[in-house]
């Protein structure tokens, strides 16, 4: 039974089109990274999912449960954190984690607790004078709490600063090896790297790429950069390699496809250094956004 | 200043003035349509010298009305009338509409932290100031040229004396600006300084009454801006030296707001405010549990201020003797369709048709709270183990649960207050008056419900709309004579006005299962769109 399943899921707004006939499977145990730009239908989906938003077309389980006929019969298995925290201004932040643990129900005290003192949360003060990281985390130790078979996270790190998120990762990490599953929508790519098994790319409301890190990686060009002992040779270049110009003696090849051809069109050339790396998830991101990869 | 983006004040009002064009339309609409009604009754009502005197006779000392609208100066004239019958309720509505606007421009921008975000532009603290004072004035001279607009058209005397009348609210409204800036300045939140605010105008109101009804206390009329506007006396050898008394009032207010602006820092409160608080465990347990805490507060506001209300609404329910009343006035009354005030449960009857409306305006905003938590925090709770039928009934519930609370408040109250000033009307009828206001607080519960459901955005001005437009149907309608089925078709016009009249079951019932469908059409028009956040 999958956590997350999607078919043929869309959603209009009125005349726009959020979410375009996207498929989605995320299987019990696996952490998912789904990435995609501003605008793309990140937040939409998981709206959807949850069954805050009813789908206009398609179908949405979330472990086998339509959340939204059966919300709370969905929800008690699942836990969520917002991109844009909404809590209530006038309750502490320790008042606020008492109230979302029993509208949840099973949350673990003890656990509750130590995430309290991991994120250093300060539990007296009121939400409105907490800062936006601050409000970021009540709603994360809330989600975590639960210990909950999916943690639906949207953009959970924002405004947390670099050691509160690695103490996230650290959380999360430890949420997969209890055999939780992860939803992770987030456009900073580091973290879905050192998160997740599985990544699929959203761009205008559907799935344009979906696999694990290195099944991405055979799609997109890795980079060989190669310095000559004089100025480069003029190589005849083999299928699915471009080369481009660095100073007056390097060359940068981008390789689509094997490796093989362009090694052996420069085994007798005066190759000086040659480096060759793997697409970062950057570079894949980037591929498929193309021409607008520079904002 | 050289530095300042040149026209930044007038880009700053007019976004001022955009924020609150609904209010100040709302306030307009009703400043215009209350004036022009009044002048057109009192002709039609009392159309000869005969009549009018023998309304004098029976009203012009009766301490009842006097609480309500202040003291008469002159029952003759229609401008006279006007005067008393218009300049009084509506020198409160634009106290509060002066606090209310100050604060919004003040306060709620701060708080929002868009303060911030304007005065880290090229942009002084004092610009800002200037051009949040500009668009609260740009408000007035509209309340201005409507209450004077509504009385021009209908003709109620010299053009002087009514926009002089339509000058004494609006420099009331001047008065209570300067006092919500200042509690701008005091408190942190939005909802403290309009809190604060408004107890100014309560007390200003308090002066007001006791200086009008109690003898011997006419001078307290002098302390209170509610009682100059009142003392300008137009269409009653018009006193316009009066007005200087608000101008050096606001004057004084707007001077020490700056001072106390000028003294802090961008965002923070002369009242501290308090950003810890030890935890507090009780009514977390469910979302209805929750909004019962959320609501606690503004519940026990409520029932204090009703009750008070009610209290001395009892007290001066005994001050007409229908012996000094001649009976062609009571035929007059009777076309109002309250009945006969003259006696101590027929002018209870009266009144306790505002307890009903009042009832009604807090069920309305009872439906904008659940839309208010919408924009907010609701996402939060529903991706709970929470079904939307849950949160929204349970909401409903506690809605219903203090409307009863404060309809027997009235009614228990009232009663106090007549004993305690030696009438002896029975109980139970007292506490059927307040019972009385209930089922037409439960048809506005569901239809507000029902209007947030369908339209998210505009559903609760749909409702305080329709609120306002029944009652102003039901008073002018009276008036106008048109079909019977016009005037059934607002709500009050089935409210049977109890104590005076036997209470009306069949109405009621209708009311309530009216009431009770649409909001069970509400909730299921909620369970079957998107949650839309604000």
């Amino acid at each position: 039974m999958a956590a997350i399943y999607a078919r043929g899921l869309t959603k209009r707004y009125g005349a726009g089109l959020a979410l375009d006939g996207l498929d989605l499977t995320v299987e019990a145990g696996e952490a998912y990274g789904y990435l995609g730009p501003n605008g793309a239908g990140k937040t939409t989906t998981i709206r959807v999912l949850l069954g805050l938003h009813r789908a206009s077309a398609g179908e949405v389980r979330l472990f086998d449960v339509d959340a939204w006929r059966e919300p709370a019969r969905a929800h008690r298995r699942v836990a969520y954190v917002a991109g844009e925290p909404s809590l209530w201004p006038s309750l502490t932040a320790g008042d606020t984690l008492t109230y979302l643990g029993r509208l949840h129900g099973g949350v673990d005290e003890g656990y509750r607790a130590e995430l309290v003192a991991r994120f250093e949360l300060d539990l007296r003060k009121k939400v409105r004078a907490l800062s936006k990281g601050n409000r970021q985390k009540v709603q994360l130790i809330a989600a975590l709490a639960t210990r909950a078979d999916l943690l639906l996270l949207d953009e959970p790190t924002s405004g947390l600063d670099p050691l509160m998120e690695v103490a996230f990762r650290d959380c999360v990490l430890e949420a997969k090896q209890r055999g939780q599953t992860v939803f992770l929508s987030s456009h900073i790519l580091s973290e879905v790297e050192q998160l997740c098994d599985r990544v699929g790319i959203l761009r205008q409301g559907r799935l344009v790429d979906e696999g694990t890190l290195s099944d991405l990686r055979h799609l997109v060009a890795q980079t060989v950069d190669v310095t000559f002992d004089g100025p480069p040779p003029e190589l005849r270049l083999p299928d699915g390699v471009r080369a481009e110009r660095v100073g007056t003696t390097g060359v940068r090849y981008e390789v689509t496809g094997p490796i093989r051809p362009l090694l052996v069109a420069l085994a007798d050339q005066p190759v000086r250094t040659l480096l060759s790396r793997e697409p970062s998830l950057e570079e894949i991101f980037l591929h498929h956004y193309g021409g607008r990869g520079g904002d | 200043m050289t530095e300042a983006t040149p026209g930044a004040v007038a880009l700053m009002a007019r976004q001022a003035m955009r924020d609150a064009r609904v209010r100040t339309a709302a306030f307009a609409y009703l400043f215009l349509v209350y004036g022009y009604v009044q002048v057109r009754g009192y002709r039609g009502t009392y159309p000869t010298r005969a009549d009018r005197l023998s309304f004098a006779a029976g009203f012009g000392d009766n301490a009842g009305l006097r609480l309500l609208y202040g003291r008469p100066y002159d029952l003759l004239s229609v401008g006279g009338y006007v005067a008393w019958r218009v300049g009084g309720v509506l020198a409160v509505a634009a106290a509060a509409y002066g606090v209310l606007a100050a604060v919004r421009s003040l306060r709620a921008e701060e708080e929002s932290g868009r303060a911030e975000l304007v005065l880290a532009l090229p942009v002084t603290r004092r610009d800002r100031d200037l051009a949040a004072g500009l668009a609260v004035c740009a408000g007035l001279v509209l309340l201005w040229l409507a209450e004077f607009g509504g009385l021009y058209a209908a003709d109620a005397g010299g053009a002087g004396d009514a926009a002089l009348l339509a000058l004494a609210g609006s420099l009331t409204a001047t008065v209570f600006a300067g006092w919500g800036a200042v509690t701008s300045q005091l408190a942190a939140t939005r909802r403290g300084a309009t809190g604060l605010g408004l107890l100014g105008v309560a007390a200003a109101f308090l002066l007001r009454v006791l200086a009008d009804t109690v003898t011997g206390m006419g001078w307290l009329g002098w302390v209170t801006p509610l009682g100059w506007a009142e003392r300008v006396r137009p269409f009653a050898g018009a006193r316009p030296a009066v007005l200087v008394l608000p101008l050096v009032a606001t004057g004084a207010l707007v001077l020490l707001a700056g001072r106390l602006a000028a003294g802090r820092d961008v965002g923070t409160s002369v009242l501290p405010a308090r950003d810890t608080a030890p935890p507090r465990r009780e009514l977390l347990g469910s979302p209805t549990a929750f909004a019962l805490r959320t609501q606690w507060g503004a519940i026990t506001a409520w029932l204090l201020s009703v009750a008070a209300i009610a209290f001395v609404l009892g007290i001066v329910s005994d001050s007409i003797s229908s012996a000094d009343v001649p009976a062609d006035v009571r035929r007059q009354l009777a076309k109002f369709g309250a009945g006969s005030i003259l006696t101590p449960l027929g002018y209870l009857g009266f009144v306790f048709v505002f307890v009903v409306v009042a009832l009604s305006a807090y069920a309305c905003s009872q439906a904008a709270a659940a839309r208010r938590e919408e924009e907010g925090q609701l996402e939060t709770v529903l991706a709970q183990p929470v079904t939307r039928t849950r949160w929204l009934a349970g909401r409903l519930t506690i809605a219903i649960l203090a409307l009863a609370a404060v309809a027997l408040t009235a009614g228990l109250a009232a009663w106090s207050g007549a004993r305690a000033a030696g009438v002896h009307v029975a109980l139970p009828r007292l506490v059927e008056a307040g019972a009385n206001a209930l089922p037409a607080a439960v048809l506005f519960l569901g239809v507000a419900t029902l209007a947030v459901a369908l339209v998210p955005r505009a559903g609760a001005a749909i409702a305080y709309g329709l609120l306002t437009a029944t009652f102003i149907w039901q008073l002018v309608g009276t008036l106008l004579g048109p079909p019977r089925w016009l005037l059934d078709l607002t709500p009050f016009a089935h409210v049977a006005p109890v104590p005076a009249k036997p209470f009306d079951a069949v109405a009621a019932g209708v009311l309530v299962v009216v009431g009770v469908v649409s909001g069970a059409l509400g909730i299921t028009a909620f369970r079957r769109r998107d949650l839309r956040g604000g």
